[in-house]
Parts: C-alpha cells; structure tokens; sequence
C-alpha cells in the first residue's frame, strides 16, 4: 500500500523567483540597486504581508511593520552572508519588528478575519461545502495565539520547514513542534464538525 | 515503543504534507503511515488543510511607491542636511499618520494654486488662447524619471507644461476641461508619476 501521494506546494498564490535569482538580486542590493531592490519587494511583500498580518491583525500596522522590515534589508543587506536562505532572514527581521510593534500595542488586539479570496467551483453543494469549510478555517485561525498562528501559516503556506520556522522565530526546533502539534489541536476544536476526522 | 513513534510520526504530519522533511524524517513518517490508518486519515486532513491555506489571503496595500518614497527621502537627508531630520520624515510617511501626509499634499496643491495665480502673466500674446496657459492640474515625478519620461507623460494625458519645476519638484500642467478626467486617469497611471492631482476645484 502506498501512503506516499504528492506532497502539497504551499503558497502556490505567491510570486516567487528562483534561489539564483534572488541571490542575484541581493547582490545587487548590496550595490545600492532600487530596481533589483524593487524586485526583490514585490517577491517579499505579498509573503511578508500574510505573515505579518497572522502575527499583528492589524492592516494599518501590517503596512508599517513590512515597509520597516524591507527598509532593514535595503539598509543591511551588506550583512547578509548566505549562511541561511534569503527568505529565512528576511522573515526573522520581519517576525522581530512585528513582536516589537505588538508589544506598542498593549491592548487586546481585534481579530479581524483574514478576506477571503474565492473560489473556483461553480457546484453548488460542493461550493456551500467549501465555503463552510473556509470560513471555519478562517474563523478557527483567529482563535490560536500569535505563536500558533505563525507556526500553522509558515508552515502551511509558506512551506518552510520545522528547522527554518525555528530560525525565523529565534527557538528550538522541539518548541516549533510543540507549538504545530497544539495549534493543530486548537484548530481540530475549533473546526469540529467542519473537517470530519480533523487530526 | 509504539506510541513513542506513533507521537513524533504525528508531530511531522505537517511537514511530510508540504514535503519538507529530510530523508531520515520522511522514512520514519511513513514507516509509521504504512502500520497507522488514523495517521493515514490526518495525513489526508492536512492536505486539505494545505489546499484551503492556498485561498485565504489578507488584503494589504502594495505600498512599494511609500517605500521608494521613504529610501529616497533617507538617501537626500543623509546628502544634504545630514541624517537629523530623517527619522522626523519617517515618521511622517509612516501609515500611522497617514493623515499628515494627506495634509501634506494638500498643502502642496494650495501652494501650487497660489503660485499659479501669482504667476500668471497679465498680458497675452496675439493668438494664444488664454486656456492653453492656465494651469489646472499639479504633478510630481519619479526623481529617477527622464526628461523623455516627462514629455511621454505630456503626449499621452494631452496636457502641456506651464510651469515648474516648484521648489516641490512639482509641475504644473493645463488639461482641457473636457478631457480632465481622463488626462488626471493616464497620468495617475503613469509609472512615473507619484502624483496627479487637479488644482481648480472639483470638475463640474
């Protein structure tokens, strides 16, 4: 019997470049390149806005947070020696602004539900099935704590690993497993009856 | 131990879905799925799971203009009057205080709106139509943009220079009366362009 089957490609909505690419566009940053740094932007931002939307909820700080998080690696990328992807350094700067912007913000935050953006099936019934089960997801995702939520979204849809999450969040590896294993409990309560056989 | 493998097969069920184990993870993934139907049947939840992850996206501003914006004023602070006004300057394109660039700009197009009429000549030479030199719209471009940029701009909102640049490194320009609308819709789409905005009142 095979359990195999095809491994998902998360964050298939994304525009994404090559590694090579990207390493030539940072190169050219370093340089002191706009357009290269243009591009290298319109990779991240779509990427960066997700996650730190999961992580702040809040649009108007979202904005604030990514513009700070690129204004950084259009400042530093003098810095970034290649010992880990691109990709990873760019979200540990963008995790680390946003867990300072949060702590600006004290009060309990507004959890605003992510827009959805549907949807393909023009079969009624099936279409009434997935948009319950969308906006149980979404509904489901508000309820995990910002830790759990980053956790499920990097890896979910920005298809990283446990070992990079670790490196952008600045933890253990076991604690990014522990964080995945309780949100994956939290959404299977919250979602019950919306995912037969959730976990 | 059984349910020792069974717990860190589980906990990997994410990362076997996305495909991002390593050999040593994947084999003991599916060493335990080959033994473990309700394994199996979670295996199945997070692809699922994945697939729904695809269509929930936030809505948030592109913002690359802003931030473009935001360098190029960091990069004049540090060439001209030093780095002391720079964290001033973001702080006021931060989206935070939005409102105060809103006020900005509008300051910019009453200062364009008196110059205009402080500057606008009290003669008019024979043949050319007081309208052709009245300025109804301001604009401001790209500092990186060209000179064949501008005219590009010109030539295809069909709007002809009369004056600037300002201090402000705007422009003024007169659009038809008839046509304003569409002239404002080309320039604002014009990449060059970071601001189009009429300075006679709103079009009747």
């Amino acid at each position: 019997m095979s359990v195999q089957g095809a491994a998902r490609r998360p964050h298939s909505n994304a525009p994404r470049s090559s590694g090579l690419e990207e390493s030539e566009l940072i190169e050219r940053v370093r340089g002191r390149d706009l357009h290269a740094f243009e591009r290298l932007y319109r990779i991240y931002q779509p990427r960066l806005a997700r996650f730190l939307f999961n992580l702040v909820q809040r649009p108007q700080l979202v904005e604030e947070v990514l513009d700070d998080t690129m204004m950084v690696v259009w400042e530093t990328a003098g810095n970034f020696r290649g010992t880990s992807k691109l990709s990873t350094w760019i979200f540990s700067i963008a995790y680390r602004k946003a867990i300072k912007a949060r702590a600006r913000w004290p009060e309990p935050v507004h959890e605003e539900p992510f827009d959805a953006r549907v949807s393909l099936d023009p079969a009624p019934d099936e279409q009434l099935q997935h948009q319950q089960l969308h906006d149980a997801l979404i509904s489901s995702m508000s309820k995990l704590s910002a830790d759990h939520r980053t956790v499920v979204d990097l890896t979910y849809f920005h298809g990283m690993g446990y070992r990079e999450i670790a490196e952008v969040m600045n933890c253990p590896v076991d604690t990014v497993k522990t964080r995945m294993f309780h949100a994956r409990r939290r959404l299977r309560d919250a979602m019950s009856g919306s995912m037969a056989d959730w976990i | 131990m059984p349910n020792e493998a069974h717990n860190q097969a589980e906990e990997l069920l994410p990362w076997y879905a996305t495909g991002q184990l390593d050999q040593a993870d994947r084999t003991l993934v599916e060493t335990h799925l080959a033994t473990c139907a309700r394994c199996r049947s979670k295996l199945s939840a997070e692809r699922l799971l994945i697939d729904e992850f695809q269509l929930v996206s936030p809505e948030i501003d592109g913002g690359w203009v802003r931030l473009r914006s935001r360098i190029e004023d960091r990069q004049r602070a540090r060439f001209s009057i030093g780095g002391a006004l720079a964290g001033f300057w973001h702080l006021l394109t931060r989206p935070a205080v939005a409102t105060l660039a809103t006020a900005q700009i509008g300051f910019l197009i009453l200062a364009a709106a008196v110059l205009q009429s402080t500057s606008r000549p009290n003669y008019q030479a024979h043949g050319v139509p007081e309208a052709a030199a009245a300025a109804n719209v301001i604009v401001k471009f790209r500092p990186e943009s060209r000179e064949a940029d501008l005219r590009g701009a010109l030539e295809v909102s069909g709007a002809s220079l009369v004056g600037g640049p300002t201090a402000a490194d705007a422009y003024l320009l007169h659009v038809p009366a008839d046509s304003r609308q569409s002239a404002l819709a080309k320039l604002r789409a014009d990449t060059n362009v970071t601001l189009a905005q009429p300075i006679d009142g709103p079009a009747s």
